[in-house]
């Protein structure tokens, strides 16, 4: 009995605190988004050439994502049937957007008018390292040659 | 080509479909095929309960008394009485394909009580309590009538079909798997129309063998009467018998003709440690 209390426990603390924080970054997201709209990300330049500049750097932006219990659980039993894990789309949606924005501000506060050849990586942590069991997060990284 | 900067309007890369949905989605498919197989476990183990072949059930039946201890050879000559009376009170019904067998089992608590595979657990403290031998009769043929019923087997319920498994394929037959599958092997309960079958069958054995079946009721009269907290209410917390199931016997006996009074077969001594 009292497994199934904590498992309950654990199960909504997932689900409320972890809809809150979500709501929350999402609002955030687009707040951050929205202001930094007028300097553009895009993917080309890798074998065209880039636009004539004076400068160029390098930035990355980089963002480590857990998922929350209640997510955990949810992709647990989806395991068991297979399909598409909505769960945690979210998540590694969050995770696109907050690495592109954490690249984009850096090439601002540098001064850049664009950032070219954008790429997106992911890299799941500490999942199959522990067996399997324990935390899901993952890593994304967006990088791109920001100019000016 | 001029770039025109957007803002995400719509976002295709999350599914539109709220985390609780999708979550009561999960955990309904999953419950349900929990469920079907819980039914499906179910059946299988009552198919097998009634149709599993005394060899197989002979298997099994050693298979768990390795996890219950042997007679003492101290109690040999209680045995032995025991064993001879087992043997009048079975008849030449050809549903004893397989043999008897009776453990005795050193106890403070009267009960007896039998396995898969017909083994009969008599402690003694039910030997010291019995004050005749249609009172022992009557147990024993109680239990010979839950073994002809397979009501042992039935009483397995779900693990008999792992058991059935382990035994005749010999996989996992390790004895820890088992013992907590069956923790609860000797306090199999029974429900009523399984007892009430079992008692009429006994009835009828001891009827069978002393041509009476007075005496045969005792020891539940006796705690029907007085001590219901006594010594003896253990065997009545796995067997409850009620005063309606003794007026129901008293009916039957009466339908068929069964005669309900006649001579007291003494014990001899040694059976209640007296001497």
């Amino acid at each position: 009995m009292e497994e199934i209390i904590f498992f309950i426990f654990l199960l909504s603390l997932g689900y409320f605190v972890g809809s809150w924080v979500e709501k929350k970054h999402y609002k955030e997201i687009k707040q951050r988004e929205r202001k930094t709209i007028h300097v553009p990300v895009v993917s080309f330049g890798a074998k065209q050439k880039i636009p004539s500049a004076n400068e160029s750097a390098l930035f990355a932006g980089s963002v480590v994502m857990s998922a929350d219990y209640f997510k955990m659980f949810a992709s647990s039993l989806r395991n068991l049937i297979g399909g598409r894990v909505v769960v945690y789309e979210s998540i590694l949606d969050r995770g696109r957007r907050e690495a592109v924005l954490r690249m984009k501000e850096q090439a601002i506060a540098w001064g850049a008018t664009q950032v070219v050849n954008v790429r997106l990586e992911t890299a799941s942590i500490g999942n199959q390292a522990s067996g399997g069991k324990g935390m899901f997060a993952v890593e994304v990284i967006a990088y791109g040659t920001g100019i000016r | 080509m001029v770039y025109k900067p957007q803002e995400i309007a719509e976002n295709v890369n999350v599914t539109p479909v709220h985390p609780l949905v999708n979550f009561a989605n999960l955990l309904g498919t999953v419950v349900l095929f929990s469920a079907l197989a819980y039914f499906g476990l179910g059946i299988a183990a009552n198919q097998l309960a009634t149709r599993i072949s005394p060899e197989t059930e002979a298997k099994i039946g050693q298979h768990l008394l390795s996890t219950v201890s042997k007679t003492d050879s101290k109690f040999n000559s209680q045995q032995q009485y025991l064993e001879q009376l087992l043997a009048s009170l079975q008849t030449s019904d050809p549903r004893f394909a397989i043999p008897i067998t009776i453990n005795l089992v050193d106890s403070d608590v009267a009960n007896a009580a039998i396995l898969p595979g017909g083994n009969i657990l008599v402690t003694t403290a039910l030997l010291k309590e019995a004050k005749s031998e249609n009172e022992i009769a009557f147990v024993l043929a109680h239990e010979l009538g839950h073994h002809l019923n397979r009501d042992p087997l039935k009483g397995l319920g779900r693990s008999l079909v792992f058991i059935t498994l382990s035994s005749v394929l010999g996989i996992g037959s390790g004895n820890t798997d088992i013992v907590s599958l069956t923790g609860s092997l000797t306090n199999l309960h029974y429900s009523r129309q399984q007892e009430s079958a079992a008692d009429v069958y006994a009835l009828e054995a001891t009827v069978n063998l002393y041509g009476h079946g007075e005496f045969s009721l005792d020891f539940f009269e006796r705690v029907q009467t007085k001590d219901k907290r006594g010594k003896l209410s253990v065997y009545f917390s796995t067997h409850p018998l009620t005063q309606e199931r003794i007026e129901y016997l008293h009916k039957v006996a009466k339908k068929e003709g069964w005669q309900m009074t006649g001579e007291k077969t003494d014990l001899p001594n040694y059976i209640n440690f007296t001497n």
